[in-house]
């Protein structure tokens, strides 16, 4: 048997355990999900192993200069107290380690935030009233005013302060009640516009499977 | 250890933040994102290794549906040998990845179409409000609007209405989410840089 047979074997016998679940959750579909899960780990910890530890840490550190091995006790040991997580009675070793991951993340994250959305955002959706650029002044205008609606009112649906109201419940200010109402809106247009897309990708999905059955049934 | 915790987290966060903002503190800035992109490699295969413990003692305990996780462990121990020995980029390991990755998630996508339909029905019968109403109709105008209809394309559809709702309309609410979603994670990274949150532990 060729490797090309048996790969599109296993395609067809795992596609079809997988669309079981059509008639429910069945023995067939959780087998090939666990498999699928066992199969997914395992590649992640290779990539992890093979093109992150090996090149990053234990290569160098056995071939490295003495600068290069210098640098690299720091992460050697933070990761030997990692390591410590995954038992319990040591787990609290690892924290240290946590701290480090967790700190450079919330450091990465602020930048992206800054630079990688709100700064663009907020140019973009002011460049919308920018008429030296535009072809058609009424319609841009038009369209900027709808946008900044748009995010104005979004971001205030979001706005959850509240005050307690004299009959005891909970209630946010009438006028943030009456903008998040318009914000729900526009959410309603946006979230409508991602399902549909999604929907999309899903039935392309859908139809390459079942192109995927016919060819390998020689029908395509 | 808390006190350490708290210590390495702000002062590692502030080096690569302030590493942005000062070309003097780049050099450093990247030793710690190098040490930190080492961490995550550990902390995946740390990830890992717990998800072979909790299996590991839901199989010798005999719990039910341990047959499943002994194919788990079973799947992920041939994979992570072949992909230690081969390397992942090996067309051998690309084969397995072709025979069992790509069609389980191609699949799982194309059940997607099933659910979310039966999930557009049950928002209907349960929450019959007016941004359910508005959400559905959008969702379906679009679908249908981006569609290829028999009888040829509706000029008043494909080049009005749709591009209007979908890049003023929806923009509108997605730049909104996007700015939201970014002002979270700017008020999230810096609770943590000041020591106000500590997700790594240190309570």
């Amino acid at each position: 048997m060729s490797p090309d047979l048996i790969v599109g074997a296993l395609a067809f016998l795992f596609t079809l355990m997988i669309f079981s679940y059509l008639i429910g959750d069945n023995p067939l579909f959780r087998v090939a999900v666990y498999v699928f899960v066992g199969v997914s780990a395992g590649y992640v910890a290779a990539v992890a192993f093979r093109q992150v530890l090996l090149p990053n840490l234990l290569y160098p550190l056995v071939n490295g200069t003495t600068t290069q091995r210098a640098l690299l006790a720091t992460p050697l040991l933070l990761s030997g107290l990692l390591l410590m997580k995954a038992w319990a009675p040591l787990s609290r070793l690892g924290t240290p380690s946590m701290a480090v991951l967790v700190g450079v993340s919330a450091a990465v994250a602020i930048g992206g935030a800054v630079t990688g959305t709100l700064l663009p955002q907020i140019g973009v959706t002011i460049n919308m009233f920018d008429l030296r650029t535009s072809t058609s002044p009424f319609t841009a205008l038009f369209n900027g005013a709808f946008i900044l609606a748009g995010v104005v009112t979004t971001l205030v649906y979001f706005h959850f302060g509240a005050r307690t109201t004299a009959d005891g419940s909970v209630r946010r200010f009438g006028l943030i009640e009456f903008i998040a109402f318009i914000g729900s809106i526009f959410l309603a247009f946006t979230l409508g516009v991602l399902f549909a897309g999604v929907y999309s990708a899903a039935l392309t999905a859908l139809i390459e499977r079942l192109y995927f059955f016919g060819t390998f049934f020689g029908l395509g | 250890m808390r006190t350490v915790a708290v210590i390495l987290a702000v002062l590692t966060g502030l080096i690569v933040l302030l590493g942005y903002f000062f070309p003097v503190l780049s050099g450093v800035q990247t030793v710690v994102l190098s040490w930190t992109i080492i961490l995550a490699g550990t902390a995946t295969v740390v990830g890992v290794f717990s998800l072979i413990l909790v299996h590991f003692n839901k199989v010798t305990r005999r719990e039910k549906g341990s047959v499943y996780s002994v194919l788990l462990l079973m799947a992920l121990f041939v994979t992570f040998i072949f992909g230690i020995t081969l390397g992942p980029d090996d067309p051998n390991m690309q084969l397995l990845v072709n025979a069992i990755i790509v069609p389980v998630e191609s699949t799982l996508m194309a059940l997607l179409a099933v659910t979310l339909l039966y999930a557009g029905v049950r928002l209907l019968r349960r929450r019959t409000d007016l941004m359910s109403v508005i959400f559905l109709l959008t969702a379906a105008f679009m679908l249908f609007a981006s569609a290829t209809l028999p009888f040829g394309e509706i000029s008043l559809l494909n080049n009005w209405i749709r591009p209007w709702v979908q890049q003023v309309l929806a923009l509108g609410g997605a730049r909104g989410i996007l700015i939201g979603v970014a002002l979270g994670t700017l008020t999230t990274g810096l609770r943590i840089l000041f020591g106000a949150d500590r997700p790594y532990g240190g309570k």
